[in-house]
């Protein structure tokens, strides 16, 4: 066979599994924007119908009205990107301190930092109140950004992966220069480990923006909720509003998709190094 | 991006100083108790969306009004598990809200607890007491003879039928079953199966609120010995009423009941609205889903069948407002707390929703309640009506109750064996109280 | 504790000038990982010891307790749905957590390939981790529905008759895991960082060689992906031991059926929060410690057979 005839049948081949693999996952998607415009009755309707008749537009109106929308949006936006900024921030200077550096008490303190994960967080959940009431936190939003500007084991770890994946020539080369350790980690290996730092950021941009429980313990006034509690607002005595209640999940979800849709780019672009070998 | 940050240090300083900026950004705001001079500001934590909220919002208004130095900040706080976790780490940092509404059900844990501010002495300054309410509503805000909140909702639970399916099944739809026995042999003409799939299912036990806790009252048991202090969900009526609900589930085979359980929800979901199921046992707020989601739906409300087919019985739950432990104001909370569960609140509250039964039988005379004919039999039911146990542990014996009679029918053990287990656990988890 | 710390430092590059581990080198360590140990000290420290201290009282959130001693993990051996809610969890983890490395792997080389329109694929894979929780488990209830759910109704297409799912104690944990595959979009990402680490050059030489695509996935892209394989495997684990919220919201709390869904922490939660018995529930959390412990230390100690890290 040609090369070139093998390589396109290849290509579609890989379109057609892909696209069989994409309806799977799909589904709970196209579920969440069809219901998000379908009339109450027919929701549930029997046997199920994934086409709303008719659109029901105002349903996002509605849902708009029903929670003061703006101010929970303006409230999420907040909370999540200080913390998304401080996650950033924090995590890839100390994994890179645990995967790059040598130094004393570095693997006992790995392993706390793994092992903190462990624990759920449902018993250590009262505690944690506790010292935030102390400081007077509680009925504001710093236990929910303030924490993330000190790193979090789970994109700690994960850093740390990629940048022990990260050659030392490099690192070496700079010392040589007399480049200073900061310096090293700022120019050469963050820039490096960009695709995985963009991954956390996105990470934690998600968890702070669905977040539910932080939000619902620490926010005493309505004024300062988020979203997420917004959603838990359309369960009502009589039921759940699905019609009202999807049309803000489509809503939240959306600025997250465009979000991946243009941090994924750069999965693709990736880092690809030279003079490794 | 090219910062020249030549010294950790330099980055070190550059982390708090954004820090501090946060700090400063986001501080919060001076505390809110105070207000306007003269005026004091209680802190109202709530679970009402939509009508509910519009209800309550009247109600307040109301009381402000009625007090005008005294202002209510109005808190949504989610409807179930989240509230509670909610009110407790409030109540666990000293911080709790003024006033909460409340299941009443958990009042006995958490009076035990000390997390309920006592109104005894207050209620009975000012007059208040157990005559203008359903017997069984203000012993559910007692807990070991003191008073701990206000009851304010109720309901009650009755069988359900679709008339259409009736006719369709040759059954007289103005005469529906009132022994068990009827009822068994009514279910099995309405139950409609293919293969193992049900095209219509004519009654599952527990479905809704088909409670063992209903069942076994229905059948004459009793779930506590107030004089012992322990509970008796072994009684040999409940274990009666759990085997007979475990023989139907054999006869329909409880996995494809199962199945066809664990998609039906509540709202327009319901399967009863959605005519696959014929009888289920509900509350009186599913005739304003009725009415709401499929308002031409004809159908109609039984009492609960009994093995006799006399003496019918339901068994009721309801809210209570009440002053969390901590509580800043509790003089001010107490004058809401009074206002809501006394004849004046409630009317204002309850004439904002039709569908829903106030604790003070004079309220829903005064409201016309009894007019509607459907919720007139929830009303007419109301003084036979049990309540829960106020226990300790009233929510582990409700998930002990809930477990038995899930592996009962599913044949994981007899009736017995199950209740003996239940009952135990209970009884077990309850000494550390005495 | 001892034996684990040292399977990591084996697998540390190895510095060229190793007696230059001096105090200038500890002091930008610490340096580095300050905030973090603030954070620790801070955030984690009380917490954790409170913990430790409560699983040995009747501590009940809202009252101190009294000092029990160890009669809480006394308890917790004879409490029968401990021991059901430790065999749901092992079950699923076990299940889940190879069944999700192998999927996120696959799809993380499918989501890599050069192709047009890779970005929308790519953004549909991670979809279902963008749906709320509420959402989810009603629409699973739905399509799992066994009278018109959509998965038995393709089953009934190709002539097999779908199990009750949700409604059957067999199969209610292996929908759970089906429900839980789908969401591993979060994984696949880190995956995909983990494929575009690997230089290109890696592929040419083996190219050069003749190596096919099968030899070419053996032997450069698995290898160098285990750094971020053996991350999702500790963190999958640790996270499946974990699993609470969508049994929780779909279940309401009760587990069914019959409790084949209750899992360790939903039974932890249930005896903080609705029980009033913190004491007992913390003493569950450090029996899960233990157990999630002396996993994720088999792991490390297996790791340098395995985990390629290119750095060295």
């Amino acid at each position: 066979m040609e090369p070139k005839v093998k390589i396109k049948l290849q290509k579609g081949f890989s379109h057609v599994g892909l696209i069989i693999a994409s309806a799977f996952f799909i589904v709970p998607f196209i579920w969440m924007v069809s219901t998000s415009l379908k009339p109450l009755t027919q929701v549930f309707s029997f046997p199920p119908e994934w086409i709303p008749k008719p659109f029901q537009w105002s349903n996002y109106l509605d849902a708009m009205e029903y929670i003061p929308f703006f101010t929970y949006l303006d409230n999420t936006m907040v909370i999540t990107l200080l913390s998304t900024f401080g996650v950033v921030l924090s995590c890839p200077l100390v994994a890179y301190s645990f995967a790059k550096l040598e130094w004393k008490g570095r693997n006992v303190l790995f392993f706390i930092t793994i092992a903190v994960m462990m624990i759920p967080g449902q018993v250590t959940m009262i505690p944690l109140f506790l010292i935030f009431n102390k400081i007077g936190w509680v009925g504001t939003n710093l236990p929910l950004i303030v924490p993330s500007f000190f790193g979090v084991p789970f994109y700690i770890f994960l850093l740390r992966q990629f940048f022990l994946g990260l050659p030392d020539t490099l690192r070496d080369a700079a010392k040589i220069d007399g480049a200073s350790e900061f310096r090293i980690y700022w120019q050469i290996m963050l820039p490096l480990a960009k695709p995985a730092v963009l991954a956390v950021g996105l990470f934690q941009f998600m968890a702070s923006w669905t977040d539910f429980i932080g939000p619902l313990l620490y926010l005493t006034d309505e004024t300062q909720y988020t979203l997420s509690l917004g959603l838990q607002q359309f369960q009502t005595q009589m039921g759940t509003e699905w019609g009202l209640m999807m049309a803000v999940s489509t809503m939240m979800t959306v600025p997250i998709i465009i979000l991946f849709f243009f941090l994924q780019k750069t999965f693709i672009k990736g880092i690809k190094f030279s003079g490794i070998k | 991006m090219k910062i020249r940050g030549k010294k950790v240090g330099i980055f070190i300083l550059a982390l708090f100083l954004i820090f501090s900026l946060v700090l400063t950004a986001c501080s919060p705001e001076e505390s809110s108790s105070g207000g306007k001079e003269g005026t004091t500001e209680i802190t109202f934590w709530h679970d009402a969306t939509d009508i509910g909220l519009q209800a309550l919002k009247k109600m307040v208004e109301a009381f402000e009004e009625k007090n005008p130095d005294i202002k209510v900040k109005m808190v949504y706080t989610e409807a179930s598990e989240g509230a509670d976790q909610k009110l407790l780490t409030a109540v666990a940092g000293g911080n709790p809200p003024d006033v909460a509404l409340f299941d009443r059900f958990k009042v006995g844990s958490w009076a035990a607890q000390d997390a309920l501010t006592d109104l005894t002495d207050m209620a009975a300054e000012d007059g208040i007491t157990e005559d203008i309410y359903y017997p069984y509503a203000w012993e559910e805000a007692n807990y070991k003879g003191k008073l701990y909140g206000l009851p304010y909702t109720t309901d009650s639970r009755m069988l359900y039928y679709n008339k259409d399916h009736f006719k369709a099944a040759g059954l007289d739809p103005e005469n529906p079953p009132k022994t068990t026995q009827e009822l068994e042999a009514a279910a099995e003409k309405l139950t409609k199966k293919n293969g193992n799939r049900f095209k219509q299912i004519g009654f599952i036990p527990w479905y809704g609120q088909g409670w063992l806790y209903g069942w076994g009252w229905s059948f004459g048991g009793e779930f506590y010995n107030k004089e012992t202090g322990e509970v008796t969900a072994n009684d040999p009526k409940i274990v009666e009423a759990l085997t007979w609900m475990a023989d139907v589930a054999q006869k329909f085979d409880v996995e494809d009941i199962a199945g066809f359980e664990s998609s039906a929800g509540s709202g327009a979901m319901d399967p009863f609205i959605s005519g696959q199921i014929s009888m289920k046992v509900d509350g009186n707020w599913a005739i304003s889903a009725i009415e709401k989601y499929k308002p031409d739906l004809n159908y109609g409300v039984t009492p609960i069948p009994t093995p006799t087919g006399t003496d019918f019985t339901t068994w009721s739950g309801g809210h209570a407002v009440i002053i969390p432990k901590g509580a800043k104001n509790v003089e001010a909370a107490w004058e809401f707390v009074k206002f809501f569960g006394t004849e004046e609140g409630q009317e204002v509250y309850f004439a904002e929703l039709p569908g829903d039964l106030s604790v003070i039988p004079t309220v829903n005379e005064k409201l016309g309640r009894s007019d509607n004919p459907m919720l007139k039999k929830f009303i007419d039911i109301l003084p036979n009506s049990h309540s829960r146990p106020v226990i300790t542990e009233g929510q582990l014996m409700w998930n002990e109750l809930v477990d038995a009679r899930e592996n009962t029918v599913r044949g994981k053990g007899t009736a017995q064996e199950n209740l003996d287990k239940a009952t135990k656990a209970v009884n077990k988890a309850l000494e550390k109280y005495k | 504790m001892a034996e684990v710390t040292k399977g990591t430092r084996v697998q540390q590059p190895v510095i060229v000038k190793r007696k230059m581990l001096s105090t200038k080198s500890n002091l930008h360590g610490w340096l580095f990982a300050s905030p973090w140990i603030i954070g620790l000290l801070v955030f984690f420290a009380f917490p954790l010891i409170a913990s430790i201290y409560f699983s040995f009282t009747s501590y009940s959130i809202l009252q101190p307790g009294e000092f029990v001693g160890s009669k809480n993990y006394q308890d917790l051996f004879k409490d029968d749905l401990f021991w059901t809610s430790i065999y749901n969890t092992i079950y699923f983890t076990i299940i889940f957590v190879p069944l999700g490395i192998i999927f996120g792997v696959s799809l993380a080389m499918l989501l890599n390939m050069k192709i047009k329109g890779m970005g929308i694929y790519r953004t549909i894979f991670f979809l279902p981790t963008l749906v709320p929780h509420v959402a989810l488990a009603v629409l699973w209830m739905w399509l799992l529905n066994p009278g018109f759910g959509l998965v038995n109704g393709l089953l009934d297409v190709v002539g097999l008759q779908g199990p009750n799912w949700l409604g059957s104690e067999a199969w209610s944990k292996p929908s759970l895991i089906l429900m839980s595959l789908w969401g591993i979009g979060q994984s696949v990402i880190i995956y995909l960082a983990g494929l575009n680490d690997i230089p290109e050059e890696f592929y040419e030489a083996a190219e050069v060689d003749g190596a096919n695509w099968w030899q070419k996935t053996r032997h450069v892209t698995l290898p160098l992906l285990t750094p971020v394989i053996f991350f999702n495997l500790v963190m999958g684990a640790i996270g499946a031991f974990q699993q609470f919220t969508l049994p929780y919201t779909m279940t309401q709390g009760q587990g069914t059926p019959a409790n084949s869904l209750t899992f360790y922490v939903m039974h932890l939660y249930d005896n903080a929060f609705k029980f009033f018995r913190m004491g007992y529930a913390s003493a569950m959390a450090w029996i899960l410690f233990i157990i999630i412990m002396s996993l994720t230390a088999l792991i490390f100690m297996t790791s340098n057979r395995w985990v390629h890290y290119q750095g060295k």
